[in-house]
């Protein structure tokens, strides 16, 4: 192999990544050994990000099958009819079109996050994405991505310097389209497109000249140094696409299908990238979800069907090609959409949805309760968040790419609460099953007019029990302290809210549940 | 300082937290009165067409500032409509050859709709490239990106229709524009406009018309509230939208006429309670007047012109948008928009005039969108078609294929807000720019200039030769390096740049000789062997200059 042709650094001193200051001090000398001298960039798991883009129904995707009566009366012109869902438990079903869902989580390898959101929803589209992305809460607006962080907090000054020796790979990869934004770092942006792995030709670089310090110099700066890197990554990647191998036949159609047929071929060719990020574009399904002649066909279930075909293919070939420990899927939407459906045979932006992973070292189970769903349910109402989509970050962070929990706080929220959605692999933490009583939690009255009582129970544990209204939004927070043992009595004030649906979330421990509760005019 | 402060930095919270600060534009809207040369003159028409060339840059700079902004805003007449070229999936038994398809209606049998999309497709590609000086078609794409759509409408006819209203107003009056836009077949279709119905509103376009189109999205302040517009507003203009549809999609039936009608029978003639943050507004019943209406009701809020500025400034200057411009450039802006009752051209006029557009801080800092990328150097270096007017049609449909694998298509933006270049933090224009495009980017310029860009029987090439003929002195090569560079780049190059140029056209050679090559061939044109040798010395400058950082920005 050809000596490859890293960057030169320095000298050229792009301007995208001149040190920043921080009360005079740069930045990249803190952070190097004194904060994250813990951690471990070097395992060899690998992250494969699953954007579902226009927001995903999870209703009609994860099916509660213990709601149908309450289903028929408020989506029963895109409801599924009951007999066509797959089970995966009792209670809890999966949309026909996505079977491989179902024989992944039999097979212990696929597993189900309920109601995944944050508070606040944002039912804009680009917001919501944005935060998703960012991993910020829905208050703030942070510029960087939440893997982007993660790989700062070890590749400081990126991308001054890189690719190098000890770091000839590219740290992520978008297959096709734009670099997500998962993946923007402090001062530059750590995945690479790729679409085709086997057509990537060397650039002409041109005689450099001197930057000036003006807006022209900053984009003349970023052109230089993204032609450098792509011919400099795109050595490695074209060796590893000739090296690699897939095992099975992906479907030929779809646009999902070929990307993760192309993230086989780059692991199984020993590509040492952390995070591949496919995507599938249509899932934002205001009208002609289902046909209006059969709720089986429509453009969600060739949606689901592509991804369910793509997932089989890519799950099969990782198993023949021995990755199946090495290698975790997440797809995840910027939100759910309204439990009732509109006349269009559609749904309009919602809330939290269900979200859903992917790989042997999942833990094949659903987190988190069936949303209840009655006939009483407004227009406006999504499905109420469980589960803090930073939660999910934080515990991949911290079971899959090994993050120490302070960092992990650091890195996303100081209220991250580990999730066990991982098990099954040697570098899991472990995540023994305990033996929990359940919260009972109980509600009363429900419908209520001026208040209620709230009351459960629990071990010795802190207690977070905040209370939502209908379209996600936090009331306030009724409590965040520890509590004893024991059952516990709350009185909620309701006289100051406007008649209609809210949600109690209590979080205990790991333990969450959600209830709702009804205020009448 | 702990490592929590460390880390909130890390986290990119400040809006504009990206990268570096650079000393400030100290320069406002007042009238330029510098030097008009070259630079000046160039950077004017770079932004407000597809790319000058020689031709129009020395009208620009014989006849001043002034006069050419005069004539960028001349009012033109309608371009005369697309016409049927190819019958790939069929002939159109409705529509001769070289006639217009736009009124009419579809076949009984057979698929024509890809036929007039690509026939849409191509004169749309035709008109950016044959435009002169006007800003008629930069301001198309701009409204195109401001009220996208996608072809998940499939009936070029409301394609035509759409952009012809964008057209027509293209730097009329933005409240107009906002009210015809809302009821247009196209829009009415694509954000669902016309399934929203009294008793079951579908919110699509309601919320899309307040976060994108008019007030845009302020910080969260509150539950449901994002300053500028709350979830309230969008569910009761939502009710104000309802009873639109379109009519005669896809329709074989020749009566039917291709319109936006209202349905009072489907109308939500209930009041609708805006919130505080339009003052309480309640909208009572205007029937099939309502929606003008509330366009109004939103255009009484500041925001909107604020929000427009920021695009048009993104559009036509520099993405970053720091205090001072925000200060001195989009708050006056925006009120000499209201001031003008939201008319577009006075206020575009002022910016485009003003010692801000022309400040070297903002000259270059561009990078390229895929269509000016590809049809720029087209532009520039008089790349010429074939005469035969299907021919042409059969390229530009190809170059919009082009700028399609490109990710930047018209008539198919992927996003509702727009190409992401234009709203998307921290990286703005450079979402353009990754190792995909560059690949693109690159592979397309060598075929441009080398192989001829291809895409069927008719090709599409670069004559170098008769290129560098209308330079001022092409014998000698630094003279003519430099010109080249300096018509097509937005700065000058160093000069250990310009001698790497030559070293490409003449390497290892003293400079006498390209004057002995280039004089050999004007002296027998017509030696083919001679010609080639230049020629393909001149394709390889040609490359080298296309592929440099440099050739990326506007």
């Amino acid at each position: 192999m050809k000596r490859r042709n890293f960057l030169q650094t320095a000298a050229a001193g792009t301007a995208a990544s001149l040190p920043f200051f921080l009360n005079g001090m740069p930045l990249q000398t803190m952070a190097k050994s004194a904060l994250f001298s813990n951690v471990n960039p070097d395992n060899d798991k690998v992250l494969v990000l699953i954007q579902l883009i226009g927001g995903n129904d999870g209703l009609n995707t994860i099916i509660p099958l213990d709601q149908y009566v309450g289903l028929a009366q408020v989506r029963g012109n895109i409801m599924i009819p009951e007999q066509n869902v797959l089970s995966l438990t009792d209670t809890v079903g999966v949309h026909p079109g996505l079977s491989v869902l179902r024989s992944l989580y039999e097979e212990g390898k696929a597993g189900v996050v309920q109601a995944v959101g944050y508070p606040n929803q944002n039912r804009s589209h680009f917001r919501s994405m944005d935060i998703w992305n960012s991993g910020s809460g829905a208050e703030e607006t942070w510029s960087t991505g939440w893997l982007g962080r993660y790989l700062d907090s070890y590749f400081d000054g990126y991308p001054e310097g890189y690719p190098n020796e000890e770091r000839p790979h590219p740290f992520a990869i978008t297959m096709g389209g734009n670099v997500s934004e998962t993946c923007q770092g402090w001062a530059a942006n750590y995945s690479l497109t790729v679409f085709d792995p086997f057509s990537l030709n060397p650039l002409l670089e041109g005689e450099g000249g001197a930057l000036p310090d003006t807006p022209y110099g900053d984009e003349l700066a970023f052109l230089r140094h993204s032609i450098a890197q792509t011919n400099a990554y795109g050595e490695v990647i074209t060796e590893a696409a000739n090296l690699g191998a897939n095992t099975v036949v992906y479907p030929e159609t779809s646009r999902l299908a070929r990307q993760l047929k192309n993230v086989a071929l780059l692991i199984s060719g020993g590509i040492q990238t952390k995070v591949f990020v496919v995507s599938m574009g249509g899932f934002d399904t205001h009208a002609n979800q289902v046909l209006e002649d059969g709720p089986l066909g429509g453009d969600h279930a060739q949606l689901l069907k592509a991804v369910s075909q793509a997932m089989t293919s890519f799950q099969l070939d990782l198993a023949n090609l021995g990755l199946e420990d090495r290698v975790l899927s997440m797809t995840f939407s910027e939100f759910g959409r309204r439990i009732r459906s509109n006349a269009s045979f559609g749904t309009d932006h919602g809330t939290a949805a269900p979200l859903m992973l992917f790989g042997a070292c999942v833990n094949p189970q659903v987190l988190g309760e069936n949303p209840e769903i009655d006939g009483q349910i407004g227009n406006s109402e999504g499905i109420p968040m469980q589960y803090d989509f930073r939660d999910v970050y934080g515990s991949i962070l911290l079971d899959w790419f090994e993050v120490e929990e302070s960092q992990v706080r650091n890195l996303l929220y100081d209220d991250f609460t580990y999730l066990p959605i991982l098990n099954n692999c040697e570098s899991v933490v472990s995540t023994e099953e305990q033996d929990v009583p359940g919260l009972n939690v109980e509600t009363f009255p429900n419908p209520c007019q001026a208040g209620f009582t709230l009351s459960f129970q629990c071990q010795r544990a802190h207690v977070r029990i905040t209370l939502f209204d209908a379209v996600g939004a936090v009331v306030r927070q009724l409590a965040a302290r520890t509590l004893p043992p024991g059952r516990h009595r709350m009185e909620v004030d309701m006289s100051k809210q406007p008649a209609g649906a809210y949600f109690v979330r209590l979080q205990i421990g790991q333990q969450i549940q959600t209830k709702r509760v009804v205020k009448l005019g | 300082m702990d490592r929590n402060t460390a880390l909130a930095g890390r986290r990119g919270r400040q809006q504009h937290s990206t990268i570096n600060t650079f000393s400030a534009v100290t320069t406002d809207l007042e009238p330029y009165a510098g030097v008009w040369e070259q630079a000046q003159a160039a950077h004017l028409l770079r932004r407000t067409t597809f790319g000058p060339n020689k031709a129009t840059l020395q009208l620009a700079l014989d006849q001043g500032l002034d006069a050419t902004i005069l004539q960028l805003f001349t009012d033109l007449p309608l371009p005369e409509p697309p016409r049927y070229y190819d019958t790939e999936e069929g002939d159109d038994p409705n529509v001769l050859p070289e006639e217009s398809w736009i009124n009419m209606p579809l076949p009984e049998e057979g698929n024509v709709l890809p036929n007039r999309s690509r026939s849409l497709q191509a004169w749309t590609m035709g008109l950016l490239l044959n435009e002169e000086i006007s800003i008629r078609e930069q301001l198309c794409l701009f409204w195109h990106n401001h009220f996208a759509i996608n072809n998940s409408v499939n009936d070029p006819r409301f394609w035509y229709r759409y952009i012809t209203t964008i057209r027509g107003q293209a730097w009329g009056n933005f409240r107009q524009l906002c009210k015809d836009i809302t009821i247009d077949p196209c829009m009415l279709r694509f954000l669902n406009g016309n399934q929203n119905e009294a008793g079951s509103p579908n919110e699509n376009y309601a919320r899309e018309l307040l976060e994108l189109y008019t007030v845009g999205k302020g910080p969260f302040a509150g539950p449901g509230d994002y300053t500028t517009f709350t979830e309230q507003d969008v569910e009761a203009m939502a009710r104000v939208l309802t009873g639109w549809t379109d009519t005669a999609y896809q329709t074989t039936d020749p009566e039917e006429e291709l319109t936006a009608v209202f349905q009072p029978e489907f109308h939500d003639v209930l009041p609708k309670q805006l919130s505080a943050r339009f003052g309480g507004a309640v909208i009572a019943d205007f029937g099939e007047e309502e929606y003008a209406h509330l366009i109004d009701v939103i255009f009484a809020q500041d925001e909107v012109a604020r929000h427009i500025c920021r695009k048009l400034y993104r559009w036509f200057v520099y993405y970053k948008i720091d205090e001072m411009t925000e200060a001195q450039v989009i708050l006056p802006l925006a009120q000499m928009l209201i001031d003008n009752d939201y008319e577009i051209a006075p206020v575009l006029q002022v910016l485009l005039r003003s010692n801000h557009f022309y400040s070297i801080l903002n000259q270059g800092p561009m990078i390229k969108h895929p269509i000016q990328f590809v049809l720029g150097p087209i532009r520039q270096c008089g790349v010429a078609f074939p005469e035969e007017w299907q021919e042409q049609y059969v390229l530009w449909q190809q170059l919009h294929e082009l700028t399609d694998r490109m990710d930047m298509a018209y008539y198919d933006i992927p996003e509702v807000a727009g190409w992401k270049a234009y709203y998307q933090q921290p990286l703005f224009y450079r979402n353009w720019i990754n190792s995909i495009s560059l690949q693109q980017r690159s592979g397309y310029v060598r075929n441009l200039v080398v192989n001829g860009y291809t895409p069927g029987e008719i090709t599409l090439r670069m004559d170098p030769l008769a290129f560098i003929a209308t330079l001022e002195d092409p014998l000698e090569p630094n003279v003519m390096i430099a010109e080249i560079a300096t018509l097509l780049l937005p700065q000058p190059l160093e000069t250990s740049q310009l001698t790497a140029l030559k070293e490409i056209l003449i390497p290892g050679l003293p400079d006498f000789e390209w004057t002995l090559e280039y004089g050999n061939y004007l002296g027998s044109p017509d030696d083919e062997t001679i010609r080639q040798a230049v020629e393909s010395k001149l394709q390889d400058l040609f490359v080298g200059l296309f592929n440099m950082a440099e050739f990326h920005l506007s």
